[in-house]
């Protein structure tokens, strides 16, 4: 039976992939700190009780060592990370830490205790900030645009240094956006939908966002986690982009999120004035805050994902809508058993 | 009276630009580790008491892993210039100790350019980050500029371009003056023993005198783009001058091998070498030896000696092959131009490490007893 290990496994990504590889016989390890914070995904995909919790702090390369030893596991998956990009204005220094220096230390533990196994990092569209208008793909240049951003582009060097330098099977998969019902309720697409709901239950007047022109190429992370686990099955490690194609605004996502929950949204005003209004009442559900804009704007992202389709064969399929759909039918659920 | 910061003041850069900015009329602050082992040679001669600059010249211990020291310093100083120039500088030290070169080389940038931010110092203080050339590592284009995309190949060079990006980002974010300047190599008499130029130059002054075998080598075939750190120190200080803050790549634009300095640096001291196998099997060996007639009496080496061998210890993990920058723009817009030819770099370098091994032979010679006559 494969070993599996898996930081972060309690995040979105952690939790698909764990139900992915248990489905697929794996023996699955989950590496996260202490607490018990991130459960509540692992409970909703029913898998609690079949993931091995391990104790694993990035920042301590002794505990990763020990890890590796103990599990002694075939497949690493790094998902561990501070990945809330306005977050990291407040703490660079810790997102660093974590995000960048951490996965040396993941490498380093490799290179000495496990160097036969795969490695996974989770490299991000972030990298590639904003210029122009053209897709990326994986020979674009990057140029970051926030703490988060320099942090992952560091990881993502040093991932590919790593394999250059002593021959790890270590792959980077630069993850376009990509959102579900177990996304944290402090991103955007979460956000939305969560405000949906709890509005439609008359839980909630109103939602703040912040650049509504923003534009994301959006996927369904259940489906991203399957061609993260075709990489690692490639015989020879390399790095691919996992997108879409397809890019919508914020305003589309809120369009999208309040119809799913019986609203019609119509826009009003411009700018920080912007307003998203309930057509038939007139009620103002979405207002723009400046709080939430970034001190470096990332205004749009789209990716190619012509390398993933061809070498790994994998195409996403959920639609936009459907996805958005099946984000606040979700939050509706957990309010109607609350 | 305007003031820098420098950190990496003991390094080779360090001690070249504050001799510029002193003689420019700054106050300058140096920022030291503090070391078991004595690491101030390279400035001794600018706080020694008896140098008329001394009173502008100050030294700090301080170090770019420790935050509330390097905000307390900028704090206490408030510099209207500071050179990012400290650094875990070795290529091949960074795959032994990544984590500590990304923390030292990485996240220290980030520790500076937090505190100018955190201190209101956004509008005064300006900062000059150095990136570097390794920065290209596999190149993706040549020449390379400053729109050639980066592929690092080492831990030293991913944690230069953790510290280039978040140079830029904080540009971005903050409108702080925050500028790269993208160094191609650039060497001296006082570049680090543990550089491959120097120590090239230090071997063959040494080997000449009999004070040294061999040179042991790793990648001679290694292409790089070669300058004198004094002209460099000049473009750093014009970057901090200019109304915009942006990035430079400081080159020479020419191209030169390793084997190439290993000649030339022979050569001005006398030796003409020639090169036999290939690989790992390759060596050089005198062909002819003409010292300078003050040395001669002490020279034992003879036409036939290996001087050169190749020792794998020295390849890295992962090569990077070729250097070469395209310097159009800092010559455009800062009007800067190296005035020292590779040639001439390593006739400096060779001559001053030739009366460094002079005095070291003298010595031995005498027992170590003769301090005053060596």
């Amino acid at each position: 039976m494969k070993k599996a290990l898996i930081t972060g496994n309690r995040g979105q990504d952690g939790a698909y992939l764990s139900q992915l590889l248990l489905a697929k016989g794996y023996e699955v390890y989950g590496a996260d700190r202490s607490g018990d914070s991130g459960l509540w995904r692992l409970r909703e995909l029913g898998i609690e009780s079949r993931v091995k919790e391990t104790y694993l702090d990035i920042l301590e390369l002794t505990n990763i060592m020990d890890v590796l030893e103990k599990v002694r596991p075939d497949e690493i998956y790094n998902f561990a990370a501070q990945s809330f990009v306005k977050m990291s204005f407040e703490q660079p220094i810790l997102t660093a830490e974590i995000n960048a220096v951490g996965v040396t230390r993941m490498l380093e533990a490799i290179r000495k205790v496990r160097p036969a196994a795969r490695f996974y990092q989770a490299s991000t569209a972030e990298l590639f900030g904003s210029t122009g208008s053209a897709q990326r793909n994986e020979t674009t240049a990057f140029h970051p645009k926030s703490p988060y951003g320099v942090s992952k582009l560091y990881a993502h060097w040093i991932t590919v240094n790593y394999r250059e330098a002593y021959g790890l099977h270590a792959s980077c998969g630069i993850m376009f956006n990509h959102e579900s019902p177990l996304r944290g309720e402090e991103f955007v697409t979460r956000k939305i939908t969560m405000a949906a709901a709890r509005i439609k239950k008359g839980l909630q007047d109103k939602v703040h966002v912040g650049n509504l022109a923003a534009r994301r190429d959006w996927g369904y992370a259940k489906e991203y986690v399957e061609a993260i686990w075709r990489m690692l099955q490639q015989p020879k490690a390399d790095d691919y982009i996992l997108a879409t194609g397809r890019s919508r605004t914020v305003r589309e996502f809120a369009e999208a999120a309040f119809s799913a929950a019986g609203f019609k949204l119509e826009w009003k005003g411009k700018g920080l004035a912007e307003k998203g209004v309930d057509a038939r009442t007139g009620r103002t559900l979405v207002e723009v805050s400046k709080e939430f804009y970034r001190p470096a704007e990332v205004d749009l992202l789209v990716g190619d994902a012509a390398k993933a389709r061809a070498k790994l064969g994998w195409t996403p399929s959920t639609k936009f809508k459907d996805l958005v759909a099946l984000m606040v039918e979700a939050d509706m659920k957990r309010l109607e058993i609350k | 009276m305007k003031k820098a910061l420098i950190t990496g003041i003991t390094g080779q850069d360090g001690s070249y630009l504050a001799e510029l900015l002193l003689e420019k009329g700054y106050e300058v602050h140096g920022v030291r580790r503090r070391s078991a082992s004595f690491n101030t040679a390279r400035i001794s001669h600018l706080y020694d008491a008896s140098s008329p600059k001394a009173s502008r010249f100050k030294l700090h211990y301080g170090d770019l892993t420790d935050s509330t020291n390097l905000t307390r310093l900028i704090a206490e100083i408030k510099p209207d210039e500071i050179y990012n120039l400290g650094a875990q500088s070795h290529v091949a030290v960074s795959f032994e100790e990544p984590e500590y070169t990304a923390d030292c080389d990485g996240l220290g940038t980030m520790r500076l350019l937090e505190a100018i931010r955190l201190l209101g110092l956004a509008r005064k203080t300006r900062i000059y980050q150095a990136s570097t050339s390794e920065l290209f590592g596999k190149v993706q284009e040549v020449p390379q500029s400053e729109t050639t995309p980066f592929y690092p190949r080492s831990p030293y060079a991913a944690a230069k371009m953790y510290a280039y990006w978040i140079t830029v980002n904080y540009r971005e974010s903050y409108g702080i003056f925050a500028s790269n300047g993208i160094l191609f190599n650039h060497e001296s008499p006082l570049r680090g023993e543990e550089f491959v130029t120097r120590k090239i130059t230090r071997a063959m002054g040494r080997i000449l005198l009999g004070e040294q075998r061999c040179l042991y080598m790793g990648n001679m075939n290694a292409l790089r783009d070669w300058g004198h750190a004094r002209d460099y120190v000049r473009a750093m200080w014009l970057i901090l001058q200019q109304k915009k803050a942006e990035d430079f790549v400081i080159a020479t634009g020419r191209q030169y091998s390793v084997r190439k300095f290993i000649e030339l640096a022979a050569k001005e001291l006398g030796i003409t070498i020639g090169w036999k196998g290939k690989g790992v099997k390759e060596t050089g060996f005198v062909k002819a030896v003409n010292p300078a007639p003050g040395v001669a009496a002490e020279v034992k080496l003879k036409k036939g000696d290996v001087i050169v061998r190749v020792d794998r210890k020295f390849y890295r993990p992962a090569e990077v092959e070729t250097l070469l920058g395209n310097p159009a723009k800092s010559r455009r817009v800062l009007g800067w131009k190296p005035e020292v030819k590779f040639e001439q770099l390593v006739a400096e370098m060779a001559a001053s490490d030739l009366k460094l091994a002079q005095s070291e032979h003298c010595l031995r010679k005498a027992g170590y007893g003769a301090v005053k006559n060596c």
